[in-house]
């Protein structure tokens, strides 16, 4: 990121908090003007490889407009969510965008998680200038490959979280890396990403592992990793992980390498399952910190209550269903940003649609809230790409334990696209 | 430049998140010992079997009169309501919340009746005959109009327009890209239900018996289930003594039990890495049901011909072993209805992961039909539970309880083929003998419905 970025952005910011401030007078007149709900069109994949993560999507969503409408809504309107079934299916999620521009006269898309949905869905929302935010992790916003429309405000990268590993992998795991990862474009976004991210840091890696999708024993590849490595990098997704961690386990027995791991595999799944024993003293990446750490925030306090999330990250209602909770939080945060993107643009209905864009991408600074309970943000409006701190815990007694907060400075790449260049 | 988008986006880096966890530890359950079990538990009845005396094995199929049968035209009345209780849903599907697991048509349609009901029409007895939203309105619309069916239902149609509905609804339930949207699933739940009644109208009751595929899949799993009418009184005994009682079935409806049990494999297989590999996709990607539709309507049909044609030859091997002159038509016909329990288990095997948790959203659909707040069953703060996917413990007891109903419905089959072959050879030696092709398939097919449920599935 450049520093005219910041500097543009921090006075964008201030210009945006003035119009905050004057907020009650022309709240209360844009409540006269109409008492219409604020229609936010939640793009879920209900149905599909998806279901899992589209559930808690919409328990942290219901929960997040609950507090939005509790406060007195967005410009005095009441928030109105207008969930969809994608089916986790791009052809789908195109159909559903259109829908709710057309059909359910929505102000804004927002939700989706999966990237392939996202890659299919956000050049209709683009078409039919709907303002579209995703919360999918994926790096296609930051990329440079969707539209001025299509914005990721309320969740990181995987290219911002996969390089930031890399300092402490470095420094306190060591140097020589094997990884193995899923022979599909996420798995090579790790290999990519992290390979030259541990090069900068003086590290390599001995060996690149691909697995095919398809696999359900992992066996035959272990002999690959190398004698030498210090530290095995992996990120396994699929009904398979759990036999991947078995096998693991099988091979190295007692004497292992280190080894560092993404939550996405084992997202939704409880660490201290039998069978997952092996994984006691390694580390992980976690968008936010499934369990209530020793210094948590009021924030997160506040949000694992609204959510209905237990201190182990599992349902209050059910210890055994435990939450998507490394990203689910981008659900909360994308509503709070699109209330205040509402705010500072005095959006008053469809035809403020581009101020609203406009003022999402003035936004810079988004400091740990009630509305940011995952930590505080650095928004770059010419990407539509969010940054913000990222999190490494150790297994401990079967319970993730935080033992790194990265800055945010080591997230940071340079701008791949200014989207601001573009028409609205 | 949309489908160049779809290239694209297939190579493109994101990330994509599969979840792990009930799938996962399936896969670290002994399913190989328990599919070798399931098996053998099938192949040892078959043994059991030929030794058992002719005698024994028709009467595990006697069924005791338990009750008088109820005369009333309740079952009209309750027709109405059905029809009226449809007509609501239909109506919410319209105007209630686009959200498939929180509108009310949807979850009745998928979850209360394809799951729920279907089975205990399986188990208990023809609800069917109660709950049916057409009987009812036909009585009334007749008594009032005093109108007498237009025409005669073509013979030679038999049950080839049932077949045809019901592979569109097997089209509808697999291959269509969003089944549970409630608009568009309220359109095609008022259309089917305003041309079924068209139909009866037309060409009377009869339409509903050949031609409405919903009723006749009730009908075929009434014949399974324990309760039945026998003359006046309501007789219970095992399951599928009803086939007993009336073994032959015309060939259209042996045909369309057969698709019953197709379709349902085809479910179970669609689902699995094998099949998508097959259709060279990552399972770990799936790119949506909209983007194998074409490929899954082949699967269907392919899948159904497939069975159809490995149950003929089965027969046929069978009636050259025992040396019979029965016809290859009567025989099929005749042991057709022996494959019910195996379609019926499977589809309870199939069905009862999803069933377990959307059960929880219909039940919150009740209380809030119309997503407004309200909370007419007093749940309070509910939230949906997958939690029982995230222990070894419970998802074994899942497992094997789904295990349990794929081996039962085998085990099922395997006397009611055994009986049924009693009943139309001349001896046991020779029934024993026509048994021998199709015992081995179902034996395999108690192997291919275990696997189908310890595999991979990438949907």
């Amino acid at each position: 990121m450049t520093h005219s970025t910041t500097r543009r952005g921090a006075l964008k910011t201030l210009a945006a908090g003035a119009t905050a401030a004057s907020l009650p007078m022309w709240a209360r007149y844009t409540h006269a003007q109409t008492a219409e709900p604020v229609k936010i069109g939640f793009q879920v994949h209900r149905t599909g490889i998806g279901a899992a993560y589209g559930r808690w999507y919409g328990r942290t969503t219901e929960a997040a407009v609950k507090l939005i409408n509790d406060n007195g809504g967005i410009n005095g309107r009441m928030v109105e969510i207008v969930a969809e079934d994608d089916g986790t299916d791009p052809k789908r999620g195109a159909e559903v965008v259109e829908k709710f521009a057309n059909q359910h006269g929505c102000d804004v898309g927002f939700g989706t998680l999966f990237s392939h949905v996202v890659i299919g869905s956000s050049p209709r929302a683009g078409e039919l200038k709907l303002p579209y935010f995703v919360v999918s992790e994926g790096h296609h916003v930051a990329s440079g490959m969707l539209n001025r429309y299509t914005l990721q405000p309320g969740i990181t990268d995987v290219k911002s979280q996969v390089q930031a590993m890399a300092p402490f992998v470095a420094e306190n795991l060591g140097k020589k890396v094997t990884m193995v990862f899923p022979d599909f474009a996420f798995g090579h976004d790790h290999r990519d990403f992290f390979t030259a991210a541990i090069e900068a840091q003086g590290g390599e890696v001995l060996e690149h592992i691909a697995i095919p999708p398809t696999e359900t024993s992992f066996t035959k590849f272990f002999p690959k990793i190398p004698r030498e490595t210090e530290v095995l990098y992996h990120v396994m997704v699929g009904p398979a992980v759990l036999t991947f961690v078995k096998e693991l386990g099988e091979f190295f027995g007692p004497s292992r390498p280190e080894m560092f791991g993404f939550i996405d595999s084992l997202e939704a799944v409880d660490i201290a399952s039998p069978g997952l024993e092996f994984l006691e003293g390694t580390y992980f990446w976690e968008g936010n910190p499934r369990n209530a750490q020793a210094d948590q925030s009021e924030h997160d306090k506040f949000y694992r209550a609204a959510v209905g999330v237990d201190e182990n990250g599992a349902s209050i209602s059910d210890p055994t269903d435990v939450s998507t909770y490394a990203h689910m939080f981008g659900c909360w945060e994308t509503l709070h940003i699109i209330k205040a993107g509402m705010e500072a643009a005095g959006y008053a209905g469809h035809g403020d649609r581009a101020k609203l864009i406009e003022a999402v991408e003035a936004m810079s600074d988004m400091p740990e809230s009630q509305a940011h309970p995952q930590g505080s943000k650095l928004f770059n409006g010419k990407t539509h790409q969010v940054f913000g701190h990222q999190y490494i815990s150790r297994v401990e007694d079967g319970k993730l334990v935080k033992v790194h907060t990265t800055s945010i400075e080591d997230t940071l790449y340079p701008d791949e696209v200014d989207y601001t260049t573009q028409p609205l | 430049m949309r489908s160049l988008g779809l290239i694209v986006l297939c190579l493109t880096p994101g990330v994509v998140l599969a979840h792990a966890s009930e799938q996962g530890f399936v896969l670290l359950l002994p399913t190989d010992v328990y599919i070798t079990a399931g098996a053998a538990s099938v192949g040892l009845t078959i043994v059991l079997l030929t030794f058992l005396p002719a005698r024994l094995a028709m009467g595990v199929f006697r069924a005791p009169a338990v009750c008088p049968r109820p005369t009333s035209h309740l079952n009209l009345a309750s027709s109405c309501a059905a029809a009226l209780v449809l007509a609501g849903l239909v109506w919410i599907g319209f105007v209630g919340p686009r959200d498939p697991l929180a509108n009310a048509l949807p979850l009745f349609v998928w979850t209360v009746w394809w799951v729920g009901l279907v089975v205990i029409q399986g188990v208990s007895g023809n609800i069917w005959r109660w709950i049916n939203p057409w009987t009812g309105p036909a009585a009334v619309l007749g008594y009032v109009t005093g109108m007498h069916p237009l025409m005669r239902y073509p013979a030679w149609l038999g049950f080839a327009p049932g077949i045809a509905v019901f592979l569109a609804f097997a089209v509808l339930l697999l291959a269509d890209p969003a089944p549970a949207d409630p608009t568009r699933l309220a359109f095609f739940a008022g259309g089917y239900w305003y041309v079924t009644m068209l139909g009866l109208v037309v060409f009377g009751p009869r339409w509903l018996v050949r031609a409405e595929a919903l009723t006749i899949l009730m009908r075929c799993y009434a014949r399974m289930s324990i309760f039945g009418r026998r003359g006046a009184r309501i007789s219970i005994g095992l399951f599928g003594w009803k086939v007993m009682a009336r073994p032959h079935v015309a060939p259209g409806l042996a045909v369309f039990i057969l698709i019953l049990l197709g379709t349902g494999s085809f479910d179970g297989l669609n689902e699995t890495f094998f099949w998508l590999d097959l259709l060279g996709i990552n399972p770990l990607e799936f790119p949506g049901r909209s983007a194998v539709v074409t490929q899954t309507i082949i699967g269907l049909l392919v899948a159904n011909a497939a069975l159809i044609a490995a149950f003929g030859i089965c027969v046929w091997l069978g009636l050259r072993i025992a040396k019979s002159d029965i016809t290859l038509l009567t025989a099929f016909c005749l042991f057709a209805p022996s494959i019910l329990p195996i379609a019926l288990g499977y589809h309870a095997a199939h069905y009862l992961t999803s069933w377990l948790v959307d059960s929880q959203y219909a039940l919150k659909a009740l209380s809030d039909p119309l997503s407004t707040g309200a909370d007419l069953l007093g749940l309070g703060t509910f939230y949906v539970t997958t939690g029982f996917f995230n222990t070894p413990d419970t998802v074994r007891t899942i497992w094997l309880t789904q295990a349990g109903a794929v081996v039962v419905g085998h085990i099922i089959a395997i006397l009611l083929a055994h009986a049924l072959a009693l009943h139309a050879f001349a001896t046991p030696v020779r029934a024993a003998l026509s048994q021998a092709p199709l015992a081995i398939f179902m034996v395999l097919y108690t192997v291919f419905g275990l696997w189908l449920l310890a595999s991979p599935r990438g949907l």
